[in-house]
């Protein structure tokens, strides 16, 4: 009984790994579309301060009628353009970390539903090639969190943007890449290293 | 089961509300992966879910403290060891609906953030986490501007847990700032006051009208109040008292400390001092606000010459003062014990607007601050408050809380000598009275330690005794019958006579005998080189006395202290301006409104006498509360008349040479130590020693004792008869009939 409750839940685990790597890829790829994004986003918010600090009738441009109103509306119209384009990275992030999110509480699910046959002894037992049920589930909860706290830092990024606060936009780039955190990616990678044997003892 | 060490929370672990234990506790527990698990620590509970360790240990703990009482935020567990038995599982069924305060970092993102996306960010961010109603969810890890959220209530029945998932209905009531939650998490600690609740009320009132009431003060078109000083010597708690003030009501505090705000470059300073307007202007867009500068004095002194440094403060602060308009809801408290250093120009209406002056405690007063600061003491039955009260004359509430400290470790230290619970005694508290003074004497010039002495050490004077008492003790003992017969306590007492007549040791009966403060003053006090420094001095000491009356002020040889002026050869010495200052304190036109103690009561002779006690307390404190002068000379010839006028030294008593009674009696208390041989006979000597003083006398007893050595070789065991006749034959007396007769004139 035991034996085949915790075939299943390794069974699960492994999906779940193998679904977990191709994420993690994903996640990646899409992150890396958006940094030229964010940097457009800074080079906006730089050329819109610019223009607030010029003073279009002392230079030869003056000619031209309306031109700093054009100018800001141009620039808004390019910001919201960039802003509609993270908006749609955004959703696809919100995918993955959607995929992984329900993955991991399926896994967490099909375990509970175990617990009568799986008990602290099985659940702890390790070997060389196979990582214990507790420090699977352990790894997949990390990086469900994990994905989950980056997803929503960079929208809580995105969403407190003003058009009326100017540095704030400026700094968005800078923020953006602040909030990388390479050491949860690596440990992320390092979990999918320690169960390698494991998924491929199938 | 062994004990449990609690060690600090993997960083890995982090936000994941994870317990981590022993694989063998789990399974004791009955716990599986995951089991929601309630943790009680010594300042609270948390909630969080079991998991193994890495390393399958046993015996430690490590908690992350997602979910928790409030008090474990500010106060986080530290290593200690926990019993097994802390831990226990709670079940945790999924929710329907929550409803949620959240903590923002900032007043700039509550104030620009769209309700529904902060919706949206607590929502995702409370997924999967165990709640417990009335704990604290940290949100600190996901590292946005929401740092906590505080459970309000859960739509279950029964339980007081539960789970939140995808589909918890969340519902957010308010928002808030961190400082200020913080602010109201540490308020529900304070420490309560006694004797200040007129000025609490008066600071209450000012602080909540404007809150209660924010449509009738505008209808009404005048501006709330915004500043109030207060003004007290130290120790008389009004820093405690704003603390208080604003843990009740709720509002946010920010303190200023003088040297905080003082910075090293020029400019500096201003800056700061804006900076901390500006956070007072931020707390009070949540609610009510206090901002408080401690020690103004330091930080707003009278501006001299035109480029002191510290006139650009005082400048900076006028003006953030002035510039408060009225959609800045916070109140200014100012606290200082030096009012006159403060510059001039702070203290107008529209800056601070009112002025409190909290005096040192009266005895009611007293007798309020120490049942507080009691209330957590074992006392015994034998500890009378009321005489508590009586005898700290002149102890601010700084000092009594020493002399609470002290005696209770009066009596630990009992403790330790022997075994049983400590009780706090009087005995402990009289033995703290020697220990601890009171504060606002401490750098007085009249501050005299004496050696108690007890009426029936004075042979004879019945009289002058019975006098003295009348006039001392009696309107501490007897206060109402004093109101009764409309009498009034004496302003001051002279006490004239021949030198060597015991006065000294009559005043300082007295003031044994009543549980008064006693300052004493002689001439090397007062006397200083520089024009006016005299006068001040005297001036200070009247001052000081007022504030721990009742109190006996005792001037010796008044007369050359004082002269007079009417034989005086120059008309402008420092006598006759010492003379002045004494006039002006003892009778003068009225008291400084710095030293305003207590509030003015006023008895009703009519009303039920429900506590007799309470009404005795009363009456002292009405009767008492001056300062009596006792003066003492053996030339009242040289006193200046003003001084002897009814008003100022209304008592004036002679203190006559002893008479054959009463020179008897002072024999007997001077050989009450000698072993006086059977036939001495102290009629007979009592007798012969006429014109002898008491001082005498006892030199004559001394006299003869030396005399009975000398004669009888070291070995002498008793004093005889002899010796004292041949030591009279030698000593003439210090008197003479001359000098008596000119003490009988009556004075005035």
């Amino acid at each position: 009984m035991s034996k085949s409750a915790v075939a299943s839940v390794h069974q699960a685990l492994r999906k779940n790994f193998e679904s977990l790597e191709s994420n993690q890829k994903l996640w990646r790829s899409t992150l890396a579309d958006c940094s030229p994004l964010m940097e457009s986003l800074g080079n906006l918010a730089e050329q819109t301060k610019a223009l607030s600090n010029t003073q279009i009738s002392s230079t030869p441009l003056r000619d031209f009628p309306d031109l700093e109103d054009r100018l800001r509306f141009k620039l808004s119209l390019a910001i919201d353009t960039v802003l509609g384009k993270l908006n749609e990275k955004m959703s696809s992030l919100q995918s993955v970390r959607d995929a992984i999110s329900n993955q991991v509480s399926g896994v967490v699910q099909l375990y509970e539903q175990n617990t009568d046959t799986l008990d602290v002894v099985a659940v702890t037992e390790r070997s060389a090639t196979t990582p214990s049920i507790a420090d699977m589930l352990e790894w997949l909860q990390d990086a469900e969190r994990h994905y989950r706290q980056q997803f929503l830092r960079r929208k809580a990024l995105l969403q407190t943007l003003r058009p009326d606060n100017v540095s704030l936009l400026e700094s968005a780039p800078k923020r953006w890449t602040s909030l990388e955190s390479p050491s949860a990616e690596d440990s992320i990678t390092d979990a999918l290293w320690k169960v390698s044997f494991f998924v491929e003892s199938e | 089961m062994m004990s449990l060490k609690l060690l600090s929370v993997d960083p890995s672990d982090r936000g994941s509300q994870r317990c981590r234990l022993g694989p063998g506790l789990m399974s004791a527990l009955g716990l599986s992966l995951g089991s929601p698990l309630l943790v009680s620590l010594p300042g609270g509970n948390c909630l969080c879910i079991a998991w193994p360790r890495a390393d399958l240990a046993e015996g430690f703990l490590q908690i992350d403290l997602k979910c928790s009482s409030p008090r474990l935020i500010t106060h986080p567990p530290t290593y200690l060891d926990l019993d097994p038995g802390q831990l226990t599982p709670l079940p945790c069924l999924k929710l329907k609906g929550v409803k949620i305060t959240v903590v923002v970092q900032s007043v700039d993102f509550k104030k620009h953030t769209n309700p529904r996306l902060v919706h949206e960010l607590v929502k995702d961010m409370l997924k999967g986490v165990r709640v417990h109603i009335k704990y604290v969810v940290n949100l600190e890890d996901f590292d946005t501007e929401i740092r906590y959220v505080v459970i309000e209530s859960i739509n279950l029945d029964s339980a007081s847990a539960g789970f939140i998932t995808s589909k918890t209905a969340v519902e957010i009531v308010g928002i808030q700032t961190v400082q200020h939650y913080k602010s109201q998490l540490e308020d529900q600690h304070t420490v309560s006051l006694g004797g200040l609740d007129e000025v609490s009320a008066s600071l209450r009132e000012m602080l909540q009208l404007p809150l209660l009431y924010p449509g009738t003060l505008s209808s009404l078109g005048v501006s709330c109040p915004r500043g109030v000083l207060l003004v007290g010597p130290p120790g008389v708690g009004k820093t405690l008292l704003v603390r208080r003030v604003v843990g009740e009501v709720g509002a946010s505090l920010v303190v200023v400390r003088g040297p905080e705000v003082v910075g090293s470059r020029p400019g500096e300073s201003e800056e700061m001092l804006r900076a901390v307007f500006a956070q007072a202007r931020c707390a009070a867009e949540e609610g009510p606000c206090v901002l408080f500068l401690d020690e103004l004095d330091t930080l707003c002194p009278r501006r001299v010459g035109s480029s002191a440094p510290e006139n650009r403060l005082v400048a900076q602060l006028l003006t953030l003062m002035d510039g408060m308009d009225q959609s800045d809801r916070f109140l200014i408290v100012g606290a200082t014990n030096r009012p006159e250093s403060l510059d001039p120009a702070l203290r107008r209406p529209g800056r601070f607007d009112r002025e409190v002056i909290i005096g040192a405690p009266t005895l009611l007063q007293r007798r309020a601050i120490l049942s507080v600061l009691c209330a957590r003491m074992p006392l015994s039955p034998s500890v009378d408050m009321a005489d508590l009260a009586q005898r700290t004359t002149g102890y601010v509430g700084a000092d009594l809380s020493a002399l609470c400290r002290e005696a209770a470790m009066q009596a630990v230290q009992e403790i330790t000598k022997g075994s049983g619970k400590p009780v706090v005694c009087m005995k402990h508290f009289q033995e703290a009275l020697k220990l601890v003074r009171p504060s606002c004497l401490r750098s007085s010039l009249g501050r005299t330690e004496l050696s108690p002495v007890s009426w029936e050490q004075i042979g004879g004077l019945e009289e002058v005794k019975l006098k003295l008492r009348q006039s001392i003790e009696w309107p501490m003992k007897y206060p109402e019958a004093f109101l009764r017969l409309g009498l009034s306590r004496p302003r001051g007492v002279l006490l004239y006579g021949p030198p060597g007549c015991a006065k000294t040791t009559l005043v300082r009966a007295a003031s044994t005998s009543s549980h008064c403060a006693f300052l004493s003053v002689s001439g090397a006090d007062l006397y200083s080189p520089y024009v006016g420094d005299s006068e001040k001095a005297l001036a200070q000491l009247f001052q000081q006395a007022r504030a721990c009356a009742p109190c006996i002020l005792f001037l010796d040889e008044i007369d050359s202290l004082i002269g007079s002026r009417a034989n005086s050869h120059t008309s402008n010495s420092v006598h006759t301006r010492l003379l002045s200052v004494l006039l002006n304190e003892m009778d003068g036109v009225g008291l400084k409104t710095l030293e305003r103690r207590g509030a003015e009561k006023v008895l009703q002779a009519e009303g039920v006498e429900e506590n007799h006690a309470q009404d005795q307390l009363d009456y002292q404190e009405v009767c008492n509360k001056d300062v009596m002068v006792v003066a003492a000379t053996n030339r009242p010839d040289c006193l200046d008349n003003a001084l002897l006028r009814p008003g100022r030294l209304d008592h004036i008593i002679y203190v006559p040479p002893p008479d054959q009674q009463a020179r008897l009696a002072v024999l007997r208390v001077c050989t009450k130590s000698m072993p006086v041989d059977v036939d001495v006979c102290l009629d007979e000597l009592a007798a012969k020693t006429e014109l002898y003083s008491g001082a005498d006398l006892e030199n004559l007893c001394k006299e003869a004792a030396l005399l009975a050595l000398q004669k009888e070789n070291m070995e002498a065991s008793t004093v005889k008869q002899t010796y004292f006749l041949q030591t009279l034959t030698k000593k003439k007396p210090s008197l003479t009939l001359t000098q008596i007769c000119t003490y009988q004139t009556p004075l005035r």
